[in-house]
């Protein structure tokens, strides 16, 4: 398609100083804050790998990086439980209510982490609806905010947009006669799901469940204002590393570390199923 | 079951929306503390946070810098985009790959980075270091929107013009620019929205005299002292509302419009 006329298609020196200004700028203002961070985790405060073998023997980084993987799959399984009802639902109403419920999607999406923080610091707090309800149906209020429950509640109903938008762009494209000829060669509503609507929904599950664990791994803000001081994900204990103690190397190493996991991750999506369509 | 699931649609989309629109009523409430339903209503709060400098500062600093870092991104983006959507040429894949890498690491990460960057270069807490930051990080946004934009842009147009003699600068001004328009304005957008909303990287490279409302609400919710942060979610929330709903009504509008006539 781009070769078309003889003035665009040959390439040459011209994509390259169409290029040139953005190029240097991300080199200059993000490849060497990058790489500052993995030269300082081998430098700081002495070169060597002490803070890497810290990492892989002491218990508490373990258990960091542990506690951040399982809250990172618990979210990303309860944004698939809760988001393909939502994005199937979608994808079935008349063409008027879904898009009334893809504006409310949407408004989610795009307000602030802090926004819908605050409003789940409300809703949970001890003064709030839920523990209002509670103590009016004759129980004792229990303590809802900073737990892990709390966090991981937060986190998911922070990264459900995610989830449904990548189903309900899979589901909208499903054929409607597929389903319907399932159920009629005698496929009961439960197998319809199971066999033909799952099946041809799997890249956007796998979109979905990518995206939400990839950016659950790094979750900073919603973890430290609402989840339990005692149980920190590692994106926590990285800020608090620098802010506190201004142990550089250290938070260094936990960032590589967690940077790695990233690019794993996404790395197997990318040979799977191709990078450029996880945000698409 | 197929009842069921459109039944548990319904509650997920309550889940959703729930916590977006609590913050309204929050935000007339007299409580001084996290308290609902609220034991009674007024407007002070608005005219507290209209009248703080300590909120009122940060707002406009965190405007200034959306502004700086919008304009900044379309101005460096709309070339590359031009290049890797109209040229072919050998490590355009690595470049694709670096473009959208801001995208793919956690802020945390940055954060660390650019704190040691920004000490190093003398622009820790300083409002360029912050704008330089996040346009790096608004890269990846924009290039997908613009790129999405230019790939549906039909090529005949500018061929007509210029085989009718205007010059590529004249054909890029008053042909490409022109249909193109939405697609810098949306790309410009999401620009300044993800500026806006940052708060990880400004956490940690902000100062007490650049500080962001990001940084701002979260050392508010924080220490749990300030039920302006009501306030100023309820308008980060009025101000997202306008900005989904008025292009579906819009197109909605338009659409009626164009089938109105025979």
């Amino acid at each position: 398609m781009s070769a078309t006329t003889s003035a665009a298609g040959g390439g040459g020196l011209r994509p390259w100083l169409l290029l040139a200004p953005l190029l240097v700028f991300l080199a200059a203002f993000f490849i060497v804050p990058l790489a500052q961070v993995a030269v300082m985790s081998v430098s700081d405060p002495e070169w060597g790998l002490d803070h890497y073998v810290a990492i892989a023997t002491d218990g508490f980084h373990l258990r960091v990086l542990l506690d951040t993987f399982l809250t990172a799959l618990t979210v990303s399984l309860c944004c698939l439980v809760l988001g393909f009802p939502l994005a199937y639902a979608m994808a079935a109403a008349p063409p008027g209510l879904a898009a009334a419920m893809m504006v409310v999607v949407t408004m989610s999406f795009w307000t602030s982490f802090l926004v819908r923080t605050y409003a789940w610091m409300v809703l949970l707090g001890n003064r709030g609806p839920i523990a209002r309800f509670v103590e009016w149906i004759g129980f004792a209020s229990p303590e809802l905010l900073f737990t892990r429950f709390s966090s991981t509640v937060a986190m998911t109903h922070i990264l459900l947009p995610y989830m449904v938008l990548s189903l309900y762009g899979v589901l909208k494209r499903i054929e409607p006669s597929l389903p319907r000829s399932a159920a009629s060669l005698g496929a009961t509503p439960a197998g319809v799901i199971r066999h033909v609507v799952l099946p041809l929904a799997a890249p956007g599950i796998a979109n979905g469940l990518t995206l939400v664990f990839v950016l659950c791994l790094g979750f900073y803000v919603t973890p430290i204002l609402l989840g339990s001081p005692r149980e920190q994900m590692v994106a926590s204990v990285i800020g608090q590393q620098v802010e506190e103690f201004l142990a550089f190397g250290e938070a260094s190493a936990m960032a590589v570390v967690l940077l790695a996991s990233t690019l794993i991750i996404l790395g197997i999506y990318h040979r799977r199923f191709g990078l450029d369509r996880l945000w698409g | 079951m197929r009842l069921a699931l459109l039944l548990l649609g319904a509650l997920v989309l309550a889940f959703v929306a729930a916590p977006l629109f609590i913050v309204v009523p929050m935000s007339f409430s007299t409580a001084v503390s996290l308290e609902f339903p609220p034991p009674g209503w007024w407007t002070g709060y608005y005219s507290a946070y209209f009248n703080d400098a300590r909120w009122t500062t940060p707002t406009l600093n965190s405007l200034g810098i959306a502004l700086a870092v919008s304009v900044l991104t379309v101005l460096l983006v709309t070339p590359a985009t031009f290049a890797l959507v109209r040229h072919r040429f050998a490590g355009k894949g690595v470049v694709n790959l670096l473009l959208m890498l801001p995208l793919a690491v956690p802020h945390i990460v940055m954060a660390i980075g650019y704190y040691a960057f920004l000490a190093d270069v003398r622009l820790l807490q300083t409002f360029p270091g912050i704008i330089l930051a996040h346009t790096a990080l608004s890269v990846p946004m924009a290039f997908l929107v613009l790129s999405a934009n230019l790939k549906g842009f039909d090529r005949t147009l500018e061929r007509a013009a210029l085989s009718l003699g205007a010059s590529p600068a004249a054909t890029f001004r008053h042909v490409t620019l022109p249909v193109l328009w939405p697609g810098f304005a949306a790309a410009a957008l999401f620009a300044f929205v993800q500026s806006f909303d940052e708060t990880v990287v400004a956490l940690f490279i902000s100062g007490r005299d650049t500080e962001t409302l990001p940084r701002r609400m979260f050392d508010s919710i924080r220490t749990q002292a300030d039920p302006v942060i009501a306030v100023v979610s309820t308008l980060l929330f009025l101000a997202v509302a306008a900005l989904v709903i008025v292009p579906v009504l819009w197109r909605a509008l338009s659409r009626r419009r164009s089938e109105a006539r025979p």
